[in-house]
């Protein structure tokens, strides 16, 4: 049997292995996602588990773009959605550098430890 | 280009900028080498000058030039110029020797500041008697009252120099303003600024006298604007008050500065505008009138005075006055005469007057001294032929000068002159007897119990020299002038100075000669009975002057027992200073406070008050920069949040 994995109907919804799935649960999963990971991010301390959470959220957005791209037959977000990801790449790269920086600078487990700048 | 006028500049300057840069760091030789020396090669140059006899207005340079109007740096001299030149560096370098010895007790970096200082002072005078301009003129004269305003206050540590100083800077400082708004009316009215455009344009210049030129209101300004610099550099009424204060400076100062040179100065520009003043009968005649109160003013002042330098300060006051009175009647030869004559006798009395005081102790109250004739026999001498001059007795230059100022006046045509007269010839008896009294008192009787050195010890030798060549010019000095006095002899300086100064333009009176003698016995009477009246009885040597004196007027005491309130009066130098006080200093003061007070509460406090304003609100925004990562992401969540729900807000209700 030939798989057709996954396509799009006339109304816009996939159709995947047959089954249409609307697109809306797609939605609500990145929203999900983008929620963890906003939550993630104001409560974590820990700067790694923080970083981790912006890369969720960003995800999350990238499902949306590459959802809409789907269902609007047009391959801009599919395209935005791989610019995000580079972009994001180099973003984790310039994140964990400053991260390790600090870590020689002193051994930093707590965001909150690095509050000089309050007013 | 004759560089000559530019030399006699220079060396003292030269000789200043020497000791300002490295003078406190030379050895005491080198300073007391350069110090008097360059005044006295200026000298030397100012003799050449002299010998061949210069007479040039040379331009070096243009200063100033912007649209139009062209300023050259041009000194000018001519026979009065170098007349005063004359007097400055010959008596100048005295002076400055004689400091060799009396500033002996200072410290290495003082030496030297005093005599760069010095050096300014006599660069600053040349300056002015050099200027051939207004513009350099105003330059010289704001100078010499600085470096007047340095040497007051010398011994800075003082708190009474200090403030002699400042009191001299500003009287000096009003006359600097009437000196530069009198340039502007020149300016203004002949767009020149050099003696020689100004001069040909009011259409008349060296010794042709322009009288009966039309009178016009806007020279007549230009005059009383310059007479108020004269006034004020001149220490002549109302402007005076800081003359007397200013004896707070070193003796060589007072004899220098306060004496012989720069207060001569507004007689000097009195003599220099001539021109000026002939075309404006009604300052001119404010000039004699302000000389003439002066010197009777001063003189009466000089009678209670106790302080020994003090007594020569309003003596010079009352001199100045003289020149006034002459200058203001149009007798400039008389002037200048007199005033080469008082540099040479009141710089004499100052430097005898210094010698004093160094001997005893630095004391200057003359009540504590007494019976310094036997003890300090070079210098009683050389003050007595000081004193002689100033009282005007007749071998000594001062006879010859002052009573051809007095004969000047007494013969002018003009009305008012004879009013004049009287005031001089009343002045000139009073200047018999404060003299008489200052020499009676110092000098002689028996040693006052208070006085702090029993066996003074005279001058070193560098300190008498000084004097008894100003002694000797004393003496010697009538011989240049004499025909105007004694109805024979000489007439150098008139002639010389005829010239720039013109001649006198009225015929001498035949009566001048027995009204000279006549004033010249009368204050020597003044002279002698000062003896009966300050010496006490015990001391007298004369016994028979006693009874002279009872036959004439009943046992003479002092006369202020009779008339206290007069006495009071004197004291308080007719309350000038109080109402000064009263009038400029306490409301200016009060002035300065409110404004202080304004200062503070209004214009500061609202600085004060935006910018606590501005610092609590950043304090309590400070507060939201926590320095804490969660709370700015939850602000910016919760921000977001909320954009999310206005837009979906919106995108339900449209």
């Amino acid at each position: 049997m030939t798989v057709v994995f996954t396509q799009v109907n006339a109304s816009g919804a996939l159709q995947i292995a047959g089954e249409s799935l609307d697109t809306g649960w797609f939605l609500y999963l990145a929203a999900i996602l983008f929620v963890i990971g906003a939550v993630g991010v104001m409560v974590r301390r820990n700067p790694l588990v923080i970083l981790i959470c912006i890369e969720l959220m960003l995800n999350a957005v990238n499902l949306t773009l590459v959802t809409f791209s789907r269902q609007l037959q047009n391959l801009d977000g599919q395209l935005f959605a791989l610019m995000a990801l580079t972009v994001a790449a180099a973003e984790a790269v310039v994140g964990l550098g400053i991260l390790v920086d600090i870590f020689r600078l002193r051994e930093v487990e707590d965001v909150d430890e690095l509050s000089e700048l309050r007013g | 280009m004759n560089w000559l006028p530019l030399t006699i500049l220079l060396l003292p300057a030269v000789g200043a900028a020497l000791l300002a840069g490295r003078g406190w760091r030379w050895p005491r030789m080198l300073t007391v080498i350069v110090g008097p020396g360059v005044v006295w090669l200026s000298f030397l140059v100012v003799l050449y000058g002299y010998a061949t006899d210069v007479n040039v207005d040379q331009s070096y340079w243009t200063w100033i030039k912007v649209d139009g109007f062209t300023l050259p740096f041009n000194l000018l001299l001519d026979h009065l110029s170098l007349f005063m030149c004359l007097m400055i560096t010959g008596v100048g370098g005295l002076i400055v020797t004689y400091s060799v010895g009396y500033m002996g007790h200072e410290d290495d970096p003082s030496y030297a500041r005093f005599f760069c200082y010095m050096d300014v002072f006599v660069t600053s005078m040349l300056l002015l008697v050099l200027a051939g301009n207004f513009i350099i003129l105003i330059v010289g004269w704001a100078m010499v009252g600085l470096s007047s305003y340095l040497l007051i206050g010398f011994y800075y540590w003082r708190l009474s120099a200090v403030v002699a100083a400042r009191k001299a800077f500003v009287m000096n400082v009003i006359g600097d303003i009437g000196m530069i708004l009198g340039t502007f009316v020149i300016f203004f009215q002949f767009h020149a600024t050099t003696y020689s455009d100004v001069f040909h344009q009011l259409g008349c210049s060296g010794d042709r006298l322009c009288l009966g030129t039309p009178d016009s209101p806007t020279l007549e300004l230009a005059a009383f604007l310059f007479l108020v610099g004269a006034v004020a550099k001149s220490a002549q009424l109302p402007l005076h008050t800081w003359l007397p204060d200013a004896m707070e400076g070193p003796t060589p100062v007072s004899a220098l500065i306060h004496a012989a040179t720069m207060v001569t100065a507004g007689v000097y520009l009195v003599g220099r505008l001539h021109p000026l003043y002939d075309v404006a009968p009604y300052a001119h005649h404010a000039v004699a009138i302000i000389g003439a109160l002066t010197a009777l003013v001063a003189a009466t002042i000089a009678i209670v005075q106790t302080d020994i330098k003090r007594v020569l300060a309003y003596s010079t006051m009352s001199q100045i006055g003289y020149m006034f009175l002459a200058v203001g009647v149009g007798a400039y030869a008389a002037a200048f005469f007199h005033l080469l004559a008082h540099a040479f006798f009141k710089a004499l009395l100052f430097m005898s007057a210094g010698n004093v005081i160094h001997a005893m102790d630095d004391e200057q109250d003359m009540r504590r001294f007494g019976g310094l004739w036997r003890q300090l026999r070079g210098t009683s001498i050389s003050f007595l032929i000081g004193s002689l001059a100033l009282v005007g007795v007749i071998p000594l230059i001062g006879y010859f000068s002052k009573e051809f100022i007095l004969g000047a006046v007494f013969s002018n045509p003009d009305p008012l002159s004879i009013w004049l007269w009287v005031v001089g010839f009343a002045t000139a008896i009073l200047t018999g007897f404060y003299t008489g009294r200052m020499w009676w008192i110092a000098f002689w009787g028996k040693p006052s119990p208070t006085r702090p050195v029993a066996v003074p010890q005279e001058a070193p030798a560098v300190m008498l020299w000084p004097v008894l060549v100003l002694a000797a010019l004393s003496v010697a000095g009538g011989a240049l002038q004499s025909k105007t006095a004694i109805g024979f002899g000489t007439t150098l300086v008139e002639d010389y100075l005829r010239p720039v100064v013109g001649a006198i333009a009225w015929p001498a009176n035949p009566f001048d000669v027995l009204l000279a003698l006549a004033t010249m016995v009368l204050a020597l009477v003044a002279f002698g009975w000062a003896y009966l009246m300050y010496v006490p009885r015990a001391e007298r040597r004369a016994a028979f002057l006693d009874s002279l004196a009872e036959v004439a007027m009943a046992s003479p005491h002092p006369w202020s027992s009779r008339v206290p309130w007069a006495q009071t009066l004197l004291e308080h130098k007719y309350y000038f200073d109080e109402i000064y006080d009263w009038a400029f200093v306490r409301p200016l003061d009060r002035l300065a406070r409110w404004g202080d007070r304004g200062d503070r509460r209004v214009v500061d406090g609202s600085l004060t008050g935006v910018a606590g304003w501005v610092q609590g609100g950043g304090r309590e925004l400070g507060l939201l920069e926590s320095g804490y990562f969660r709370s700015y992401i939850l602000v910016f969540v919760g921000g977001a949040v909320v954009a999310g729900l206005l837009v979906l807000w919106r995108a339900s209700t449209a």
